[in-house]
């Protein structure tokens, strides 16, 4: 029986967090919650390698980090997005664009 | 390097990580439970989720990078196993400790005399600007000798200069209120600190105005040092007046603290401009307008121009320019050969960041010998460090081989091992520079001073802790890589299966090592038996006449305000007294001291049937009864005596005395009493000085010197002063009281210069000998030392090893004798094998050394066969040490072992 939920690609994690704090500022717990929300609950996203992910980007230099006041009233670690991180941004999504649009031109292909 | 930067905080990024985590999973078990979920599932759920310990081992790897985060914990690693087996780290970690030191010292040396440039502004643009071919004028001074006017004239030439300048080294006499007393000097053009960029400390430095005209600036600039030792640092130095050579000079500024002239083995106490010449060196003629070649010319470059750019652009002006100067004052005539030979003179400019200085080129060819010696020690103790590191793997190859079990790359341990060494080396590289300061010191205290400080000093600098640093480092990684890679090989089943202690721990390996070993050490030891036979051999020899008992010490009237025929007068009258002394068996004066380096020389005009000039002649003026002082032989014809001196202030000599070599050179077959010679090449040379008397050879400027002389009698009114030497009965140095008594009767306020025994004399002429002898020995006997311990290891693991088959032989019958050679063999094929690498290397080196010998060539079969035999009897025993206990196993215990 085939799971109705498959594991994130390799190497795309990256791009989905960029993708998720161009549009605001947000902590670990909320990006997680957001990638859920947003992949519709077909993405599996391994909660534990959210975190090594946000620090290699925070390395980088792609993502900033401060401690807010959170929703609940708690501190909490907001990540928001450098400009090198929103140029990085822009990259990935049209490197992505062309390997789909390649995936997708091969397939269409072979089912004609 | 941002890597390196977490590492310090470290542990503030924990903390947040730590906040961070918390929240997250405080947050998804409040959600949980807000979902029906009770709490401690909800937690438990959450613990699985995250995989807390895994996500924090992840985010450590990308704050340190993996590879640099398990090198730490390889350093953590290390240290704890090197605390617990101190006799392994405190063996290895001496070993490196006095290879680094040694290497460090010796090249703060390097540093500070070769490489140093000089603390100026853009000291790369410096240039020394030398003359290439005859200059025909005479001079005084050593090296680079240019004369003031040409530098005025390539002060013009701003097509390829910012600047030029010309100084020289002298010495003067200085009085600031109390006794004169004789302190060293440099004299400069106007341009000289404006060219360098150097800024005052007070006051201000010397200017163009200063020297704008002879007499034009009777001021002085002190040095920083000077001004704090000899005026405390007043602060109201600026306008005082000092007396130099017993004229008022008024000083005007301190140099800063930094800045201690150009030349870094003769420090200046203070600058005096060069248009106070006159004052400055008295009886100097019109040095600003006369082609006499006494200062060193440095020229700043325009930022644009390189110097061979500058030195070719320069040559169509000089062809012009050497015609020019036949035309001024003072122009000797001159043959046209000569003249041909003066014509296509050029100029030579060479790079001179560093300044000028004849410290550097006589010590540079030996300081890089011994830098190359050091160099082969710190090797020798890295192999003895691999050879003790290998030795540690064997005894450590089942932890080794467990660990490979347990899936440990083979890279990564022989990382582990490379930390070791590195660790090691760091340590090493800081007990080295520990004591680097004490060593340099002892190594500066070989260095012959004078009135000119050195402005060498034992403390580290910046740039010898990165050196040192990088020695250490390479060091390690040297140590450390035959062991790392020898791990890295073998086969895992076997050595899990071998008995602790029995592995084979590289032993093939560990003989190459000391194989290699021998070989340098040898090299090292035929060096240094080269190098103190040098040293023996110029000692045995002597300077050719007598040092002991005799007493020299010197004095400069002239610079105290005499005339030259006062001063004749002055040395006239203490050589008399002096000869009354009771103490004094004899006495004698000369015009130029001897055994300093230094001579006076020219070329003599021999007239027979027909005119011969000779090659410069190193010649000196002597009193009568100076050879019998110094009990220099008569050959031929008669010592000086009344008979030679011309009333003083008539010019010209009326008799010499020449030496044996100058007899077989020139006069050979002929009678050389009663010949006339004349001083100078010239054709206005008038031969009539006769030849009175043949001496022995003896040493002049050095202890290698065997060059032709000719004297001429003293007290002719020509001299600034005289060194005498007295021929005392009992130690020289209680002479010193009354000999001191009598000058001060005669003049009290005229300085001695020095006294010193001619023993003393002899010592300080053979400074760079000693130096050479005395470091390759230590370095020879440290190598050695190295060397053998490295023997002593590999054969006493090669004994414990082979204990069972010895026991074997031995129970079978063999005797004592025999295990002993069963042992020694291996040694004696590693020691032979070492003196087989080393005796080609040695042949190949053997240019390098040759012009620092004296009395045997590099591949001299004694020095070689001496150093082979010290080596191989010092190997053989330690050799032999377990090849005893070999031949004493008992066979039951043997056999019991396994």
């Amino acid at each position: 029986m085939p799971s109705p939920r498959f594991p994130i690609p390799q190497g795309t994690l990256d791009m989905l967090i960029l993708q998720i704090l161009s549009l605001e500022p947000a902590h670990g717990y909320g990006i997680a919650q957001r990638l859920e929300q947003i992949s519709r609950s077909v993405v599996q996203v391994n909660q534990g390698s959210l975190y090594p992910a946000l620090h290699r980007l925070e390395q980088k230099g792609w993502l900033r980090a401060e401690w807010k006041q959170s929703e609940t009233g708690r501190e909490a670690k907001f990540y928001s997005l450098t400009p090198a991180g929103r140029r990085q941004l822009t990259v990935e999504k049209d490197s992505w664009a062309r390997l789909s649009g390649a995936v997708n031109l091969i397939f269409e292909e072979g089912s004609r | 390097m941002k890597q390196l930067f977490n590492w310090f905080r470290l542990r503030s990024l924990e903390g947040g990580l730590d906040r961070e985590l918390q929240y997250h999973f405080d947050c998804r078990v409040a959600d949980l439970t807000a979902a029906g979920i009770p709490e401690p599932d909800a937690r438990r759920r959450v613990a699985v989720e995250l995989g807390l310990a895994q996500v924090r081992e992840e985010i450590r790897d990308v704050w340190l990078t993996r590879w640099f985060r398990d090198f730490l914990y390889d350093l953590r690693f290390s240290g704890r196993s090197f605390l617990r087996s101190p006799g392994f780290t405190a063996a290895t970690l001496l070993s490196l400790a006095l290879g680094i030191g040694a290497t460090t010292a010796i090249y703060s040396l390097v540093d500070q005399v070769i490489l140093h440039a000089l603390p100026i502004h853009d000291p790369a643009r410096l240039v020394l600007v030398d003359w290439d071919g005859d200059q025909v004028g005479g001079g005084f001074g050593s090296w680079n000798l240019m004369s003031y006017p040409i530098c005025r004239d390539l002060q013009q030439q701003t097509r390829f200069f910012d600047g030029v300048l010309c100084r020289a080294e002298i010495q003067v006499n200085l009085s600031a209120g109390g006794d004169p007393k004789p302190v060293a000097a440099e004299i400069v053009s106007g341009s000289y600190f404006p060219v360098l960029g150097v800024s005052p400390a007070l006051g201000r430095l010397i200017e163009d105005p200063d020297d704008a005209a002879p007499g034009a600036g009777p001021v002085v600039v002190l040095s920083n040092d000077f001004w704090q030792a000899e005026f405390g640092g007043a602060a109201d130095i600026v306008g005082r007046k000092l007396l130099i050579n017993q004229h008022p000079m008024t000083v005007v500024g301190v140099a800063v603290a930094a800045f201690h002239g150009v030349d870094i083995g003769a420090v200046p106490a203070l600058w005096i401009p060069a248009s106070m010449y006159a004052e400055a060196i008295p009886g100097a003629e019109d040095l600003l307008r006369r082609p006499t070649f006494w200062m060193q010319i440095l020229a700043r470059l325009r930022p644009d121009i390189t110097p061979v750019q500058a030195q070719t652009g320069l040559q169509p002006w000089f062809k012009a320019w050497l015609q020019d100067n036949m035309l001024r004052p003072g122009f000797p005539v001159i043959t046209d050969d000569r003249r041909r030979d003066y014509l296509a003179s050029t100029l030579e400019l060479t790079p001179a960041p560093q300044g000028h200085s004849p410290l550097r080129r006589s010590l540079s060819q030996p300081l890089w010998l011994l830098f190359a010696a050091t160099g082969v020690l710190l090797g020798l103790a890295c192999l003895n460090v691999a050879g003790l590191f290998l030795a540690r793997g064997s005894a450590r190859g089942r932890e080794i081989a467990t660990r490979l079990a347990l899936g440990a790359s083979r890279g990564r341990i022989g990382r582990q091992l490379l930390a070791d060494s590195v660790l090691l080396a760091l340590a090493g590289g800081v007990l080295g520079v520990a004591v680097a300061p004490f060593a340099i010191g002892a190594l500066i205290a070989f260095l012959p001073k004078d009135f000119a400080a050195s402005n060498l000093h034992g403390t580290l600098s910046l740039r010898l802790l990165v050196f040192t640093f990088f020695a250490s480092l390479t060091a390690g990684l040297l140590s450390g890589l035959t062991p790392a890679l020898h791990a890295g090989s073998g086969s895992l089943v076997s050595s899990l299966r071998e008995r602790a202690g029995t592995g084979f721990g590289g032993v093939r390996l560990r003989k190459c090592i000391v194989t290699l070993q021998v070989a340098l050490s040898l090299i090292l030891l035929i060096g240094a038996s080269l190098f103190v036979r040098t040293l023996a051999g110029l000692l045995a020899k002597g300077p050719g006449f007598e040092t002991s008992g005799v007493l020299s010490f010197a004095i400069a009237p002239v610079q105290s305000g005499y005339s030259r025929a006062e001063a004749a007068r002055l040395v006239r009258r203490l050589d008399e007294e002096v000869r009354a002394l009771p103490t004094t068996l004899n006495s004698a004066a000369a015009r130029v001291p001897f055994l300093t380096g230094g001579s006076w020389n020219n070329s003599i005009t021999i007239e027979t049937d027909r005119r011969v000039v000779t090659h410069l002649v190193n010649l000196n003026a002597v009193s009568p009864g100076f050879f019998s002082t110094l009990g220099i032989r008569i050959l031929a014809g008669r010592d000086f005596d009344a008979r030679d001196s011309r009333p003083v202030g008539e010019a010209g000599h009326r008799s010499a005395i020449v030496n044996e070599a100058f007899v077989r050179r020139y006069l050979a077959g002929r009678d050389p009493l009663g010949i006339h010679i004349g001083e100078g090449s010239g054709p206005d040379v008038k031969p009539d000085v006769v030849v009175v008397g043949v001496c022995a050879g003896f040493n002049y400027r050095d202890l290698r010197d065997d060059s032709e002389k000719a004297f001429f009698p003293i007290f002719e009114g020509e001299d600034a002063g005289a060194t005498f030497y007295v021929k005392v009965r009992g130690a020289p140095e209680q002479a010193i009281p009354s000999i001191r008594r009598i000058v001060r009767q005669a003049d009290p306020r005229l300085p001695i210069l020095w006294f010193r025994t001619l023993g003393d004399q002899v010592n300080r002429s053979l400074t760079t000998e000693r130096l050479l002898a005395s470091l390759s020995s230590s370095f020879g006997a440290l190598a050695l030392l190295l060397s053998l311990i490295g023997l002593y290891g590999v054969m006493s693991f090669v004994v414990t090893r082979r204990t069972r088959e010895i026991g074997i032989r031995l129970a079978l019958g063999a005797t004592g004798a025999s295990a002993i050679r069963l042992v020694l063999r291996d040694a004696v094929t590693m020691i032979a094998g070492g003196i087989a690498i080393a005796l080609p290397c040695v042949a190949a080196l053997s240019k390098l050394v040759q012009s620092q010998l004296f009395g045997v060539t590099a591949t001299d079969p004694a020095a070689v066969a001496v150093a082979a035999l010290v080596l191989a009897a010092g190997a053989l025993t330690a050799a032999f040490i377990p090849a005893w206990r070999a031949s004493n196993v008992s066979p039951t215990d043997a056999l019991r072992l396994e």
